[in-house]
């Protein structure tokens, strides 16, 4: 690694789906920054959105601004994507019906099996009034 | 990271929409305006070309089973081409090209056409 690669970088962004297409651009040029295959960007792209989404649609009411915190983080054998928003206590691996058989499941069910299917770890936690999701992929798999 | 549809006329009633970019939770909607738009139960076969899509995420494949839906509900073909690996990838996450016709490329879709062709005139 050189000097020019980022471990860790912070984002605030606004409630709004809109910013995906930001935060896609934004952990293009941090994976690329710290020479991580472009495998692994394809897949978190697709795990940043899934759960962006679901965060949006889910765990704050639409019609108010609230800013959600995304920090990516590297290191020498995984890397995370971690979010920090407010709103009602919402872990988005428990509460939504993750059933991908039937057409009328919850919405965001769908995206949650994709971002367990794609990443090797999965936390939530609930502190004071926010709420942090964590999604990890090792390198070794 | 924008959607770019093109829908094209194919043999006996079929039409083709050609998907190329990002197809996700912002583009979604731009595509089932589309599909709105362009399919009815006049259409035969509705044709799926994936070659130039980059990003595939959930909120586009529930574009892809309504419109599947369609097409089963009112008699029709629906298949999907040219589906690059990690489109791929993301139907077989959650397994959803088990009763889909899928072809990985033009050649394998137009012998499936027409044999299927074949199989309409042999039974007149």
């Amino acid at each position: 690694m050189n000097l020019s690669q980022l471990h860790k970088q912070t984002f605030v962004v606004q409630n709004r789906t809109s910013e995906c297409s930001n935060l896609a651009r934004l952990l293009a040029a941090f994976i690329k920054s710290n020479d991580i295959p472009d495998e692994i960007y394809n897949d978190l792209r697709l795990v940043l959105e899934e759960a962006f989404v679901n965060i949006v649609d889910y765990a704050q009411p639409k019609d108010k601004n609230h800013s959600i915190t995304v920090e990516f983080n590297n290191s020498a054998d995984s890397i995370s994507i971690t979010f920090i928003y407010t709103g009602i206590a919402f872990n988005p691996l428990t509460d939504c019906d993750t059933n991908i058989e039937t057409d009328d499941h919850c919405e965001g069910g769908m995206g949650i099996h994709i971002i367990k299917s794609l990443t090797d770890e999965q936390k939530y936690d609930r502190i004071k009034q926010h709420n942090v999701f964590t999604v990890t992929k090792h390198y070794t798999n | 990271m924008s959607l770019v549809i093109t829908v094209t006329p194919e043999a006996n009633n079929g039409k083709r929409v050609s998907i190329a970019g990002s197809l996700d939770s912002n583009t979604a909607p731009q595509l089932q305006q589309s599909i709105n738009a362009e399919i009815d139960d006049s259409v035969s076969t509705t044709i799926i070309d994936f070659k130039d899509l980059d990003f595939l995420s959930s909120a586009g494949l529930r574009v892809i089973f309504k419109t599947k839906k369609v097409m089963d509900n009112n008699g029709g073909k629906f298949l999907l081409v040219n589906l690059q690996p990690q489109i791929k990838k993301v139907f077989e996450i959650i397994k959803a090209l088990d009763g889909m016709d899928v072809f990985k490329d033009q050649d394998e879709m137009d012998d499936y056409l027409a044999a299927m062709q074949n199989k309409v005139k042999e039974g007149e």
